[in-house]
């Protein structure tokens, strides 16, 4: 029988530039994030839509950091996970040339209200999204292990679709005023933004990250089904309910979101009771509290279509959704994947795979935990009081955290 | 932690070979990692991989083992794994 050298998953390994390019943006979008909020904290409590400073963060956060995370991991885990690698790897580097750029444009059409920036910046932003979709639909096509992964993936795949759509329907309306509820859009709009596209491929990730950081069996994929049914049935019952604002069909959205999220959490209990790894380091707390967030963004966001008396409850829901458990969860997971992808592109000088503590900056990352939680706690509560000077505290002090982050990813990165 | 490991495993030799083809992500690093964080293990130990698992051996590495690709059967890579001195 021959006997023969085979190669594999090293082939799948992308040249470390491609995801780190999206990781180093993210972090970058990521301090400009707070960087912005600290800009419109008079405006952050009221919001309720409109271009602006609160506008321009929310997208500098979903595009620039959330998306952009997506897409370095999608990027590089996908093909190892589907066992498929990229069909190309040039339509990778055309996703980022157009987004990176349509992020920063589009967010400055956003503080300017600048037609030419919003459609510009909305073009490129919605061309990079869907060439990225188009490469992660064709990978997912070809899949042959892991369906539960795959299927969170057409989902957000399908979502991309459905976001893009309305926001360049959005920007175009801002001039024409052609759709005949701007506001319901906007919110469909980021339903399936940080529910379909987000939401769903961080559950689905989560699902094979979780259990290879902890050292956990394989999830048993029931309760993930589970998940994804409610999650999918979540988001068909969100676009008539928010488009055409009925109240009960949003409610029964919201508690199929809310079913969905306790049974992702069910799993990532799972993968915590089979685990070999006893110490699980500081990323995990950064994740466990992100968890905390999205369960208590969901309840905030039940209670506020139920008209209880929260202040600024609807404000006060989407900036724990997206800060408290989005931001929070990519942020965990950045600090964990960013060393270890590391480690698979350099080697010591005697030519062996280098300990992840010696790619890890321990301290701006412990920097970056407390300042953000207490940013988050201190911009809930002024949004909740409607205290500007705490907003801006919390924005300050978000902004220190999110520059030790910054450090830690230029530590990293200088390894390469 | 479960009692017993996903895939097969046997020795030859007095060498213990790990056999994770056909597990499907994370189960092949938690079956190589079972066995070699078992007291009195200490190598060498041969895996038979269906692709070479270059999320492994960061993992590895922190627990002292080096890898290296040896010839094996066409459908699967082989390493053989051994303590690092």
């Amino acid at each position: 029988m021959s006997m023969l050298i085979m190669s594999g998953a090293k082939d799948r390994l992308l040249p470390a530039s491609l995801p780190f390019r999206f990781f180093a943006s993210a972090s970058v979008f990521h301090i400009l994030f707070w960087l912005a909020l600290l800009m419109g904290a008079d405006d952050l409590a009221t919001f309720n839509g409109g271009t602006g400073w609160i506008l321009a963060a929310i997208h500098i956060a979903t595009l620039g950091t959330f998306a952009m995370t997506a897409m370095g991991a999608a990027f590089q885990l996908l093909p190892i996970a589907t066992r498929q690698p990229l069909a190309h790897s040039w339509p990778a580097y055309l996703t980022f040339w157009l987004f990176m750029p349509g992020t920063l444009i589009l967010t400055y059409g956003m503080t300017t209200t600048s037609m030419l920036a919003l459609t510009i910046g909305g073009i490129a932003t919605s061309a990079g999204l869907l060439t990225f979709a188009l490469l992660t639909a064709d990978n997912l096509r070809r899949a042959t292990s892991l369906p539960i992964v795959a299927s969170h993936g057409w989902v957000a795949v399908i979502s991309v679709l459905v976001l893009v759509a309305l926001a360049l329907l959005l920007i175009f309306d801002l001039d024409a005023g052609f759709l005949p509820n701007h506001i319901a859009a906007a919110t469909t709009h980021m339903a399936f933004a940080a529910f379909g596209f987000m939401g769903v491929l961080a559950f689905g990730f989560s699902y094979v990250l979780i259990p290879m950081f902890a050292l956990s069996r394989a999830l048993p994929p029931r309760m993930g089904w589970v998940s994804l049914a409610f999650a999918a049935i979540a988001l068909t019952l969100a676009a008539p309910a928010l488009l055409l604002e009925i109240t009960p069909l949003q409610v029964a959205a919201l508690l199929c979101a809310i079913a969905a999220a306790a049974a992702y959490l069910w799993q990532m209990r799972t993968a915590f009771k089979t685990r070999m790894r006893k110490r699980l380091g500081p990323a995990f707390v950064v994740i466990r509290g992100s968890w905390g967030m999205l369960a208590i963004s969901l309840l905030i966001g039940l209670a506020v279509l139920l008209d209880a008396p929260i202040p600024n409850g609807a404000t006060l829901f989407g900036f724990l959704l997206l800060a408290g458990w989005l931001l929070t969860f990519l942020l965990g997971i950045l600090q964990r994947i960013m060393p270890f992808l590391a480690s698979m592109h350099v080697s010591t000088k005697d030519g062996r795979t280098p300990l992840l503590s010696d790619l890890t900056s321990q301290t701006p990352l412990n920097i970056h935990m407390i300042s953000h939680a207490t940013a988050l706690a201190l911009c809930a509560a002024g949004i909740v009081s409607e205290i500007t000077p705490l907003i801006i505290a919390g924005a300050a002090i978000g902004l220190v955290g999110s520059i030790a982050f910054g450090l830690f990813a230029g530590f990293v990165i200088r390894k390469l | 932690m479960a009692e017993e490991p996903p895939g097969k495993y046997w020795r030859e030799d007095g060498i213990l070979h790990i056999d994770v083809r056909g597990l499907g992500p994370p189960e092949p690093m938690f079956a190589i990692l079972f066995h070699l964080e078992k007291p009195g293990e200490v190598g060498p130990v041969i895996v038979h991989h269906l692709c070479e698992p270059v999320y492994f051996y960061p993992e590895l590495a922190e627990r002292g083992w080096s890898h290296k690709i040896i010839a094996g059967e066409p459908d699967e890579v082989r390493l053989i794994l051994r303590q690092i001195p």
